[in-house]
């Protein structure tokens, strides 16, 4: 009782929360608010990284709308998240809800497997992957040969398909992580729902439907926006997979940046495209805020 | 207690201090020189009995970059015994090391850079002007003629001092492949070109190996076949107004095209590196291969005698003669740049100098290759491989020319997008000049 008394005090003491929150907001402002403002600042220069750079207002915006590889890196980034989301959140609810049910066997070997792919190195899985996509000798056309399938394709250089391709890598890897946050949150679910929804004479499927999946709203939420923002901003996959080609096929908006700012060395043009993605990203965990506001799904 | 506080500061103190010494240590580069003889050397660091160390950033990485370097600062010891260099490996991270030490006010003494890098560099002084100094009246003096414009930037001066010659690429091909397909060598135009992909497809051979996952090498491909019509290469595109792709490049376009649509790539090529391309050729599973003269050493030491190279095939005959002795290649300025805001410059240009002339003494001695930007008195000591003795006798007296060099990043990077695109199956031509008129409107305005 003492102790209860006690913490009241404390948060009720105005310094004492300044005194405990500024630390993480000091660390914050520097990593994160700072470099923000300063590509905020720099996105109105001309500036190649160095020396001070020519204000320019807004004609690096104007020149980003013109770009013809912004349409490009958005309809890869909203083909890189759709990926994420169909692989990562949807086959990761079911495999969540298949763990978390105690009548399957070996739950412990499948979780643990899930999660083995999120520990390795990006570049491995990359390499992995650029191995089973190979038109010649790769796994994936081996075995649509050895089916009888004509569906053998050049995996990482059609245009067509290697952004899903290279997306499904990512999400391949990353499922893991989706899985174990969805994992958590089906069994954060008290058992009493399920079991009256059983005696109610409701199926399964019918309940996970009806009680689990709404009631997991926080946890979807937190899911998508990492899914979403994930896909506009992918990079490294591209990077390492194929460069971002042939040509610029496969530009994301951080691939842009990318380019812009360290092959072209156009920094000031750079930190437009960076404000963009930060606004775009902010848009989107926004929206997906308002899609899985609480208060809808409480009832 | 107040002891106990006493003793605290005092250990404070004595680690404080202890790492001051130590950032000292650091930064200090001129130490006491207990065993130099200080009889040679430059005039300032010989004239002290002083080491004088010198922070250099320069590629160190295989031995195409290793063994020039460990040669010049063997030679350098000999030369300049007081002065040391202490390397700093260069990245390959586009200068995004050194531009960091150039914001942070950290440069070394000398470095390695390229026409980019000088360009941005001259733009925020990070980079010395070296019009006026007697190293570049006396390495001028000694430079292969032609060379000279590497020397100097578009703006007329000079930046960097560079030690290699202009490299260019050629098509290295398979004879065995060559006569097992009945096909005849050299390629001389264009259409002989695709009656050879027909047949090497009709014997499973796979026509060329190309290792189109890095853009320059579809770039200097597209770039081979403009310079038989335009020599100049991408030189005409950049002029204010000029807001049509002229025919040259349009005709380079279409016969890129055609080639690949004859069989010339592997449909997976824009996914093949290095290390795959350069395999299949030297397994002699690929005809053909495309790269600088450079590979001469490495397809000597895989195909021997079974190797050889050829001019860029051109649209007839006629063309073809014409244009063989106009190299695919374009001499850049680039090279040992020098720090403003080095503490011992003057010094520092004299051993950047001096490191341009080791490491062209080093590719012309060593390495039998006479592709260096300046004249070597002594004799070459070993003999050089065939393949280099042709271009020796055959292609430098004779050389008509070599392709400018151009300004623009955007253009260059388009160019690697878009040749690069041009391997793929459902990009063609059209939608290349296309592109490239849209960057021609941009850069020309």
């Amino acid at each position: 009782m003492q102790g209860m008394n006690n913490m009241k005090t404390h948060l009720s003491n105005k310094k004492t929360i300044a005194l405990f929150t500024l630390p993480a907001l000091l660390i914050y402002t520097l990593i994160v608010a700072y470099p923000v403002l300063q590509a905020l600042f720099r996105s109105f220069y001309e500036w190649n990284g160095l020396g001070g750079g020519t204000f320019i207002g807004i004609q690096n915006y104007i020149q980003l709308f013109e770009d013809p590889l912004l349409i490009r890196s958005l309809r890869n980034g909203a083909l890189f998240a759709l990926v994420l989301v169909v692989f990562q959140i949807g086959l990761g609810t079911l495999l969540a809800l298949v763990c978390a049910d105690p009548k399957v066997r070996g739950r412990k070997i499948l979780k643990t497997g899930y999660f083995i792919p999120v520990v390795l190195s990006v570049t491995v899985v990359c390499q992995l992957w650029i191995a089973i996509y190979d038109p010649t000798n790769g796994m994936i056309n081996k075995l649509f040969q050895l089916l009888g399938i004509p569906y053998q394709q050049y995996w990482l250089t059609s245009p067509a398909v290697s952004i899903i391709a290279i997306a499904f890598v990512n999400a391949w890897q990353f499922m893991g992580f989706q899985f174990s946050l969805l994992y958590a949150g089906v069994k954060s679910i008290p058992e009493q729902y399920m079991e009256a929804a059983t005696i109610d004479g409701c199926s399964k499927w019918k309940a996970h439907l009806k009680i689990t999946l709404p009631m997991m709203a926080e946890t979807y939420k937190f899911c998508f926006i990492l899914a979403i923002t994930s896909g506009i901003g992918a990079f490294i996959q591209m990077l390492i997979m194929t460069s971002g080609g042939p040509g610029t096929t496969n530009y994301t908006l951080t691939f842009m940046i990318y380019r812009y700012a360290f092959m072209d060395s156009e920094y000031g043009y750079a930190c437009a495209v960076s404000i963009f993605l930060v606004v775009l990203s902010l848009l989107a965990t926004l929206i997906i805020n308002k899609v899985f506001d609480r208060e809808k799904f409480s009832h | 207690m107040k002891k106990k506080k006493v003793n605290i500061i005092v250990a404070m103190t004595v680690f404080a201090l202890s790492l001051s010494a130590c950032a000292k240590d650091n930064n200090a580069n001129i130490v006491p020189n207990e065993t130099a003889s200080g009889t040679a050397g430059s005039s300032t660091a010989g004239e002290s009995n002083e080491i004088t160390k010198l922070k250099v950033y320069l590629k160190y990485f295989d031995d195409d970059t290793k063994k020039p370097y460990d040669y010049a600062v063997a030679e350098l010891k000999k030369a300049m015994p007081n002065v040391e260099l202490d390397l700093d490996p260069w990245q390959q991270d586009n200068f995004q090391k050194l531009k960091t030490y150039a914001a942070t006010g950290n440069m070394p003494d000398i470095y390695d850079a390229d026409y980019g890098l000088i360009k941005a560099f001259a733009e925020s002084k990070n980079i010395e002007i070296l019009d006026n100094a007697q190293a570049t009246k006396d390495l001028l003096a000694d430079f292969n003629p032609g060379y000279e414009k590497s020397l100097t930037a578009a703006d007329g001066h000079t930046y960097a001092y560079s030690a290699t010659g202009t490299g260019f690429q050629i098509l290295y091909y398979n004879k065995k492949l060559f006569a097992e397909a009945g096909v005849n060598a050299p390629i001389k135009t264009y259409d002989e070109w695709i009656a050879a992909i027909k047949k090497f497809k009709d014997k499973g051979i796979a026509p060329m190996a190309i290792f189109a996952k890095e853009k320059w090498i579809t770039n200097s491909f597209y770039k081979g076949l403009v310079t038989r019509e335009q020599p100049e290469g991408y030189f005409p595109l950049e002029q204010k107004g000029l807001f049509q792709l002229p025919d040259p490049y349009k005709l380079a376009s279409k016969q890129f095209e055609e080639l690949k649509q004859a069989g010339l790539f592997d449909p997976n090529a824009t996914n093949t590196n290095y290390d795959q391309a350069s395999s299949l050729f030297y397994t002699g599973k690929a005809a053909m291969f495309v790269n600088g003269q450079w590979e001469i050493y490495a397809a000597t030491e895989n195909l021997g005698d079974d190797v050889d190279w050829m001019y860029w095939p051109a649209k007839d005959e006629e063309t073809y003669e014409n244009m063989k002795f106009s190299l695919n290649g374009a001499p850049a300025p680039g090279g040992f740049a020098v720090a403003p805001t080095s503490k011992h410059k003057e010094l520092a240009i004299e051993v950047a100098a001096f490191l341009a002339r080791k490491y062209a003494e080093y590719q012309y001695l060593q390495k039998a290759n006479p592709i260096v930007s300046l004249k070597i008195d002594q004799p070459i000591s070993i003999t050089p491989p065939p393949m280099m003795q042709r271009i020796i006798d055959e292609v430098l007296p004779n050389i008509k020319g070599y392709a400018k060099f151009n300004e623009s990043t955007e253009l260059n990077n388009a160019l690697d997008d878009n040749t690069q695109n041009l391997v793929v199956k459902g990009f063609g031509n059209k939608q290349f000049d296309e592109n490239m008129e849209r960057i021609l409107k941009k850069i020309n305005k």
